[in-house]
């Protein structure tokens, strides 16, 4: 029985109205066709290889072009995303908010990846700030912040969270010695940061649907920054302990939240840490395949409950 | 033949339609309620995370467990057995991904999957072993050891008919490239014939498909026909080409010069030709997957036509790629948004289903985080002047590589 059937079928004992059959049906047989996704992508794309070119070229002819065109290109097609972004916005609201077209969220991203490429290139020709780029994409990330949360765009949003990532790791490479474990510390501290702030924001209501954003960014920094610590010669204790907490507030939040993204990462990264620590001392091959074999199937089991209980929905 | 049975999937098919629906609002709570209880289904599936943990670790006790038993029983067996023994261990696999399937009705379940895919590997491994000497012997003109591709490409085919899992008929294509290396040596007809194996699996699926136009197989066959019109164009676009990248791999580089000026020259025809006959395709089937397909090989042959002429690049070549797409896709929006209710001959610019949503969050999430490395690659060419360096790249784009 296909779907088409199904509908007729719930129409004749009058599931749906007539209507409703006529809507489903079309949709059903693609009439109409959405292009939605596609159309996104092509922007999206599009906008990539754009901003890709442009850098290229002036990296390549800067020479040959000059500051002041580069500077009034660079400026002329910033002021013009943000007019148009600006000009358009509809108003302001703390909830999830629609853009007013198709393509004034690409507009934002190009100007925001725009306004990167520019102030790259105003530093590194003028040194205004004598070469401390950490300043630099600190204000940035502020300004990607100020501007996802004033236009409500996760594209921007994302743009925000990685410089700011970028700052925390701008700021080991001044590091004199011990970069390991001092990136380490930094990564553990921008992930608390970032998901702090997002469950700060999602509680005071601001665009809480940037939340799952935050938390996901958040816990695969930690979980990779504990990670590197568990996989050290020494001192490795400390940090499996942590892995375990994190793995455990991880699966807790995922089956409360039926996130099941964070049951795989708790189970995954877990699983490799705790692995890690068992399986380094042991030489026998047999031991070794042994240990995967039995915690293997412990894992499946414990998953296919997990699966079975709460998360039968694909 | 099928694993599953009609009703279960068609069922499943119905209850992911009413889900997206009612998302939509385009049901009622009520209405959606009394649906679901109309589309009860045996099957037992999970959601997508779920599901690749589940994949993960199926792997690692299929692996751990076979390795612990050559470790155990035959640690100092001779070649043939091994093979052997791993030809029973794909056997095994096997029979448990349909005892998984037919007894716990596992459905996308992610161990079902996992098992069919360690039976197609044990059997290829097991047959290079046992009968070819060994896991790493190169490919050799002349003899049987196609028959290792060969027998893989099979069963790929079969657990992509029996358990409808799509990477399956991309598996199946993956073990056709081998082919052609143990019948010629000639590169030429090696592109050849891979493409004509995949020209015949477009025409078969093609025939079969309309019967299962409006059916929940719909999908399966047309990732596989999508799968497909990539390939032909792979297998002929020289400068992309699979076969190429894999003779790289496995060995020593081919120049696109060792191929005669007329094939050369008749692949580049191709390369323009197919695109839009897939899009085409595509847009007349309301097919998304073959449209997307058209969409990248036409981008492909935008990108590679230049190396193709021997011409230079330039570095604005992708800025008149991105302003391309940019004004393709607003031409076409505004197109459609001014017909009759936003819709010309059956196509509209609006979000119909919560998938596109879910989609678009969830590429947003993640290749928003990797854009900004893409977004300033390193120079070509430059004099010292034109290239600043110093410092280190950072989030956002914000790199001081100029």
């Amino acid at each position: 029985m296909t779907i088409l059937t199904r509908l007729e079928q719930w129409k004749e004992c009058g599931i749906i109205s007539s209507e409703q059959h006529k809507l489903l049906a079309g949709l059903s047989r693609g009439e109409p066709f959405s292009l939605f996704l596609e159309l996104n992508i092509l922007l999206y794309a599009g906008i990539l290889a754009f901003i890709a070119g442009l850098g290229w070229t002036i990296n390549t002819w800067s020479q040959q072009l000059g500051d002041v065109v580069i500077l009034t290109f660079l400026t002329a097609m910033l002021a013009t995303c943000f007019w148009y972004c600006f000009s358009r916005a509809p108003a302001w609201s703390p909830g999830e908010t629609p853009p007013p077209s198709l393509v004034f969220d690409y507009v934002l991203y190009l100007g925001s990846l725009t306004w990167s490429l520019e102030l790259a290139y105003f530093e590194t020709r003028f040194h205004l700030l004598s070469g401390q780029w950490d300043l630099y994409l600190l204000a940035t990330a502020g300004l990607f912040f100020f501007l996802a949360y004033w236009f409500d765009n996760r594209f921007v949003l994302s743009l925000a969270l990685s410089t700011l990532a970028g700052w925390f790791g701008l700021t080991i490479s001044h590091w004199p010695s011990n970069q390991d474990a001092a990136y380490r510390q930094y990564a553990i501290l921008y992930s608390l940061m970032v998901g702090g702030a997002g469950a700060a924001l999602q509680r005071r209501g601001l665009k809480p649907h940037f939340f799952g954003t935050y938390l996901n960014i958040a816990a695969n920094v930690l979980f990779w920054a504990l990670l590197s610590g568990v996989f050290n010669r020494e001192g490795y204790l400390i940090w499996l302990l942590c892995l375990v907490a994190a793995c455990g507030a991880s699966l807790a939040w995922g089956l409360k939240r039926r996130q099941f993204s964070f049951v795989a990462y708790a189970a995954v990264y877990g699983y490799v840490g705790v692995s890690a620590v068992l399986i380094r001392d042991m030489n026998d091959g047999t031991v070794v395949l042994s240990y995967f074999v039995f915690t293997g199937v412990a894992m499946l089991v414990m998953l296919v409950q997990i699966a079975r209980r709460f998360g039968r929905e694909a | 033949m099928r694993a599953y049975s009609a009703s279960s999937e068609e069922a499943l098919h119905a209850r992911d339609l009413l889900k997206d629906w009612s998302g939509e609002g385009l049901l009622t709570a009520e209405q959606c309620h009394r649906l679901e209880q109309e589309t009860v289904f045996e099957l037992r599936r999970t959601n997508i995370f779920l599901r690749l943990a589940l994949f993960a670790f199926t792997l690692i006790i299929v692996g751990a467990a076979v390795g612990l038993f050559f470790a155990v029983f035959l640690s100092h067996s001779g070649e043939q057995t091994t093979g052997i023994f791993l030809l029973i261990f794909a056997a095994l696999s096997y029979a448990a991904a349909e005892i998984a399937v037919s007894r716990a009705k596992l459905y996308r379940y992610g161990i079902e999957e996992a098992l069919a895919a360690c039976s197609v590997g044990f059997l290829c491994v097991g047959m290079q072993i046992a009968f070819f000497g060994g896991v790493f012997s190169s490919p050799t003109s002349g003899g049987t050891g196609f028959l290792v591709p060969a027998a893989g490409a099979i069963v790929s085919l079969w657990i992509w008919h029996r358990f409808g899992l799509p990477y399956a008929s991309l598996a199946a294509m993956i073990f056709v490239v081998w082919l052609p290396g143990y019948w010629t040596s000639s590169p030429s007809w090696q592109h050849l014939i891979v493409a004509a194996f995949y020209a015949a699996g477009l025409v078969t699926v093609a025939a079969v498909r309309p019967r299962h136009r409006f059916t929940h197989l719909n999908k399966e066959y047309s990732i596989a026909e999508a799968l497909l019109w990539l390939g032909i164009y792979l297998a002929i676009n020289l400068q992309l080409s699979s076969v190429n990248l894999l003779g790289r791999w496995w060995g020593g580089s081919r120049a696109t010069n060792e191929f005669s000026g007329p094939f050369y020259w008749s692949t580049w025809i191709l390369i323009w030709c197919l695109p839009p006959i897939a899009l085409a395709r595509g847009l007349r089937r309301k097919d998304r997957f073959v449209i997307a397909v058209g969409a990248i090989v036409a981008i492909l042959t935008l990108a590679t036509n230049k190396p193709y002429l021997g011409w230079p690049r330039h570095t604005w070549d992708p800025m008149l790629l991105g302003a391309l797409l940019i004004g393709v896709a607003l031409l076409v929006r505004r197109w459609l948004a001014k017909g009759p209710g936003e819709i010309r001959h059956g196509f509209t610019a609006r979000r119909l289903s919560g998938k596109d949503k879910r989609w678009m969050n969830v590429g947003v999430a993640t290749i928003g985080l990797v854009s900004p490395s893409i977004m300033t690659p390193s120079p070509e060419t430059g004099s010292p002047d034109a290239h600043f360096g110093g410092g280190d790249s950072g989030g956002g784009g914000a790199t001081s590589d100029f």
